[in-house]
């Protein structure tokens, strides 16, 4: 999906590193991950599937072992895209993820505090 | 910001992943206790194989009470791979000390679950727990008393017979 698609302003940005940016769509209920030339539209189970291969990949493996190219295909069944990323870029998407649900997890706290426990 | 992982789903990832983990443990305790019946029944004691096919079904209950939990609470169960189940057992008392150890090491899975929950004071899936570590007081008794009918009746002469008699009329009561 292209950028110009999308709204820019109706999105809120969750967590960005010099790689790339996740931003989230309240108006959707979806999320944008702008990463390695894409931007791509997910949602709540394909992002989180997202992280999970992207956590399961053996970047020490990948480095070492001669006998493979230096690039690993991240994509998994059900996902409309595809990386094609060297070990420094999966370290780089893997921390993006790991920094956005992070912040989810502190948005779930401040919501909690702020909105859900006031009496 | 909308919350859009706590809307979609009650339970943390962690919480999933220890739920997803005691699926897999509940499915292997399934598969190990069906060996057992296995082996029973194989060496001619039936009132034990009869024992440990109810443990076999109870566990699989059990895996799948874990498992709709999960689902209902919006997050993703995961059917388990079951491997490495033992299938040969040295002897008949060896089979009921294997039981017993797969019992405490569930019970173990279960106090780990609810410390986790303490923690994140996920207080739902503590209460959804509860059922579980009552169960595992039962599971447990079960399983120590068949092995204390070794050293109650022995294994000497008519032992064995007399203690495969006796496997499937232990029962549990709180009163």
């Amino acid at each position: 999906m292209e950028k110009a698609c999308i709204d820019i302003n109706e999105l809120v940005n969750v967590f960005s590193n010099v790689h790339g940016s996740i931003y989230q769509s309240d108006k959707l209920n979806c999320f944008y991950v702008d990463f390695g030339g894409k931007f791509a539209k997910y949602n709540c189970l394909s992002l989180q599937k997202l992280k999970k291969v992207v956590e399961q990949i053996d970047i020490e493996e990948l480095l070492l072992n001669t006998h493979r190219a230096d690039f690993e295909l991240v994509t998994f069944n059900g996902c409309e895209h595809i990386y094609l990323l060297n070990a420094l870029e999966i370290v780089a998407l893997k921390d993006l993820l790991q920094g956005t649900f992070t912040m989810f997890k502190l948005n779930h706290l401040i919501s909690d505090c702020l909105y859900r426990l006031v009496v | 910001m909308k919350d859009l992982m706590r809307i979609k789903c009650l339970i943390s990832q962690d919480i999933e992943t220890l739920l997803n983990q005691q699926i897999k443990k509940e499915a292997h305790s399934s598969s190990l206790y069906l060996s057992m019946a296995s082996w029973c029944n194989q060496n001619g004691y039936d009132f034990s194989a009869d024992y440990f096919t109810k443990q076999s079904e109870e566990e699989r209950m059990h895996q799948l009470k874990l498992f709709k939990y999960v689902l209902d609470m919006g997050g993703n169960a995961i059917s388990p791979e079951v491997t490495g189940i033992k299938t040969d057992f040295a002897g008949f008392r060896e089979v009921f000390e294997d039981a017993l150890e797969a019992e405490i090491a569930i019970t173990q899975s279960f106090k780990n679950l609810a410390a986790k929950c303490h923690k994140e004071q996920d207080f739902v899936t503590m209460e959804f727990l509860n059922w579980f570590l009552k169960e595992q007081r039962e599971e447990e008794y079960k399983a120590r008393r068949a092995l204390e009918l070794f050293e109650v009746i022995g294994e000497e002469g008519m032992g064995r017979w007399e203690i495969d008699k006796h496997v499937n009329k232990i029962s549990y009561s709180e009163e």
